[in-house]
């Protein structure tokens, strides 16, 4: 399944629609298919605001299932960047100190399996994100109650 | 999204309630609204996120620059976004700091702030009541 669409921040609901529908259709498991739905968001999100950085472009989504688990194919035509050398966020610094953003990355690694980036053969850039069938990151099924009241 | 807001009196506190997902097409709508709000004298935030059903990374930067707004900390220029930083006019003067609270956030949203170590930044209600008299 394919995807390819314009490279606008209006256009990633209709991603996240996508990447619903085709990880139902794979047999992911609906806490998985929170998981890709978010990274898959976030690593739209970095290409159109920081690859396209404002200029038109597409962003193509492919989606197929390789043995036990599902492939998200991400590929764009913007300058060369590879997120995934992007350094793990100080998840401990206090609020005022923290940076603001850069968070998306660190969700996407943390929602998959594997995360991975190369040059495309078109000359742009691909990143696949795997998630087995099975699997959902750790904290999916059992929901955090931090500061709750 | 919808963005809607409602003044208490007694406490005074300012519902901000979100409606729709919280994503990069309009995390700027969130953060200006609360700088509206904070301009216009609101020092008390709920934020009503029961109604939020998906929130990437766009809404922690949301989230985060209203509790630093709120705070009378640097904050993202809402109007420049990413690179741009300023300070609020009388950061830190007595007064000037307010407080950012969570009403019923998603699970889903739960789950995104603890995986970015920011769930511990923010008091969270599931009660409404509650919420207001914690003010």
């Amino acid at each position: 399944m394919i995807l390819v669409i314009a490279a606008e921040l209006e256009n990633l609901s209709v991603i996240r629609h996508f990447i619903r529908e085709a990880a139902t259709a794979l047999r992911l498991s609906p806490a998985a298919i929170d998981d890709v739905e978010l990274a898959v968001d976030e690593l739209a999100t970095n290409i159109i605001c920081h690859g396209y950085n404002g200029q038109p472009g597409d962003i193509e989504v492919e989606v197929k299932a390789n043995g036990e688990a599902v492939e998200i194919y991400l590929r764009d035509q913007a300058p060369l960047f590879d997120p995934t050398l992007r350094p793990e966020p100080d998840l401990t610094a206090p609020l005022e100190e923290r940076p603001i953003g850069g968070l998306g990355v660190h969700l996407a690694r943390q929602l998959t399996d594997t995360l991975t980036y190369r040059p495309s053969a078109k000359g742009g850039n691909e990143l696949l994100l795997t998630k087995k069938i099975d699997s959902s990151s750790p904290l999916t099924e059992e929901i955090p109650h931090g500061n709750h009241n | 999204m919808e963005i809607t807001t409602e003044q208490i009196q007694t406490p005074s506190v300012t519902i901000l309630r979100l409606n729709g997902d919280l994503d990069g097409s309009n995390f700027r709508e969130v953060m200006k609204k609360a700088k509206e709000l904070y301009e216009a004298g609101s020092r008390h935030l709920l934020i009503d996120m029961s109604q939020v059903p998906f929130m990437s990374s766009a809404g922690l930067v949301a989230l985060h620059n209203t509790a630093l707004l709120y705070g009378g900390k640097e904050q993202l220029d809402v109007e420049n976004g990413w690179g741009a930083l300023k300070a609020t006019a009388s950061a830190g003067e007595a007064g000037m700091q307010g407080q950012v609270k969570l009403l019923n956030p998603t699970a889903r949203v739960v789950k995104a702030l603890d995986q970015t170590g920011m769930l511990s930044f923010f008091s969270v209600y599931e009660d409404r009541a509650a919420a207001l008299a914690s003010f």
